[in-house]
């Protein structure tokens, strides 16, 4: 069986999974109740001033009758003095030696105010901190959270502060609400940090009530942005981590968050450079004991795969995500039809026919409705196997093409040929 | 005419000026596609490519003659 334990910045842990800083590492108990299912790690939800809540704070996008493809939440960061987190993160890292705690944390960006956190904090044992610049609702009204992340400066000197006191390893949890994550990454590193974090939740409005004409949720007929989370972030999320594990000026663990609900998610997590995963959403959705089947299934995948330790899977996809212009622009895949599966629905004809390149045509053989694909027209976009509700029925293979040229080795070799007047 | 075989009609305009001895002179792109001028001695030809296909194919071309010299 494979060894599951990881290791960020030299905070180790039993396993991979850990609860992000949210609803669900409000206490003790909770978190308590998590390790006890087999949760490897619990970043404590965030630690600042204490804060007032308003009520009606969650609201979920379902999607096709997918309950909880997105989450969006307007919940701040604690309400409970620090003394009383405190203590109970006491109490539950000496009942829970081995398993990892972090505290995240947020307050102003002034120095003494991280310094004097991050003193009291580290004195009750935790494992390492995570600074929350990510947090886009209600704080970063106050210039805390995503307001400060946003800010690349603000980023490098609230790290640096909190480097300069502390002495377990600091996280610096990033914000998706930024053009670039990089240029922030960059900040966190500059100023520090030992690994980084992300994502935090994205700017969001799960939606409007058709009757009522109130937003979801709405507080006493209001509403205000959230933060969305849950599976419809994944793909954000994955792009972040990978864009920052392949910078070659981020030489920082990752700890991967956004949308990961199961083994196979956390593996591409891991496999696009984090070293661990945080999960909130798919906890809150169907409690603590998705963890157990998590951790089996990530176990099986990497015994089939013949790896010892799940650290060996980390980054292992890295270099095979690049930029557009280092794409083979020749290489190409097509469309092909099996007839004796397809179910002659038309989808991939309508969808090639109305929003893609007119390839697929129908045709009846032996008085049969056929499709085929014109493989010479297929330009290999994949709709007609995205759109297929039938697996098998479409596969897309790939067409020996002309040699290799990516854009930006055909611009270099434009460019010796360019021509500085217009050719007519 | 799809659009392969508009790119297959430019990419053979293109090999039938290669096999006459012409060779890739300057290349020009802008909105309306590429403007390739092919030079044998004195003699001067342009095309116009408008397909994807035939611009990509040309990039082939200009490799290949660029490695021959």
């Amino acid at each position: 069986m494979a060894d599951l334990r990881i290791n960020l910045a030299g905070i180790e842990s039993p396993n991979p999974f850990w609860l992000a800083s949210a609803p669900p590492t409000n206490t003790g108990y909770q978190v308590q109740r998590a390790f006890e299912a087999g949760w490897g790690g619990a970043v404590w939800k965030t630690l600042g001033d204490p804060i007032l809540n308003v009520s009606s704070r969650f609201a979920a996008v379902n999607f096709n009758g997918q309950r909880v493809a997105g989450f969006n939440n307007i919940e701040l960061i604690t309400d409970r003095p620090l003394e009383v987190n405190l203590q109970e993160i006491y109490e539950t890292k000496k009942r829970f030696p081995n398993h990892t705690i972090i505290a995240s944390l947020m307050v102003e960006p002034r120095q003494e105010k991280w310094h004097e956190i991050v003193k009291r904090v580290e004195d009750v044992g935790v494992d390492g901190l995570e600074l929350n610049f990510g947090c886009p609702h209600g704080m970063a009204e106050r210039g805390m959270g995503s307001a400060s992340g946003q800010v690349p400066e603000l980023v490098e000197k609230q790290t640096f502060w909190v480097k300069e006191v502390a002495k377990t390893p600091v996280i610096v949890k990033l914000t998706p609400n930024i053009t670039d994550i990089t240029v922030t990454a960059e900040a966190a590193v500059a100023g520090g940090a030992d690994a980084i974090s992300m994502i935090n939740t994205i700017n969001s409005l799960a939606g409007v009530d058709l009757d009522s004409w109130n937003t979801v949720p709405n507080v006493a007929g209001k509403g205000a942005h959230g933060g969305y989370c849950g599976p419809a972030v994944k793909p954000i999320a994955l792009n972040m981590v990978a864009e920052c594990a392949r910078s070659p000026h981020i030489n920082v663990p990752i700890s991967g968050i956004g949308g990961i609900s199961n083994w196979r998610d956390a593996a591409e997590f891991m496999l696009m450079g984090s070293s661990c995963v945080q999960i909130c959403t798919a906890a809150m959705h169907h409690g603590f004991g998705i963890v157990e089947d998590m951790i089996d299934g990530l176990s099986n995948y990497l015994d089939e795969k013949g790896l010892a330790s799940v650290m060996d899977l980390v980054g292992r996809s890295v270099q095979r995500y690049s930029s557009w212009g280092d794409l083979d622009l020749n290489y190409k895949v097509v469309a092909q039809i099996n007839n004796d599966v397809c179910i002659n629905c038309n989808k991939c004809h309508i969808a090639c026919e109305d929003t893609s390149h007119q390839c697929i045509d129908l045709y009846t053989e032996s008085g049969r409705p056929m499709l085929k694909v014109r493989e010479d027209d297929c330009v290999g976009c994949n709709l007609c196997s995205i759109v297929c509700p039938v697996d098998g029925a479409i596969t897309m293979v790939e067409k020996k093409g002309l040699s290799p040229m990516t854009w930006n080795e055909r611009q270099a070799l434009m460019g010796q040929y360019a021509s500085t007047t217009i050719l007519k | 005419m799809s659009a392969y075989e508009e790119a297959v009609l430019e990419m053979k305009n293109i090999d039938s000026l290669l096999s006459q001895g012409y060779d890739i002179a300057h290349v020009y792109e802008n909105l309306s596609g590429m403007f390739v001028e092919l030079k044998k001695d004195e003699e001067r030809e342009n095309v116009q490519l408008l397909t994807a296909d035939a611009r990509k194919y040309l990039s082939i071309k200009l490799r290949e003659q660029a490695a021959d010299n």
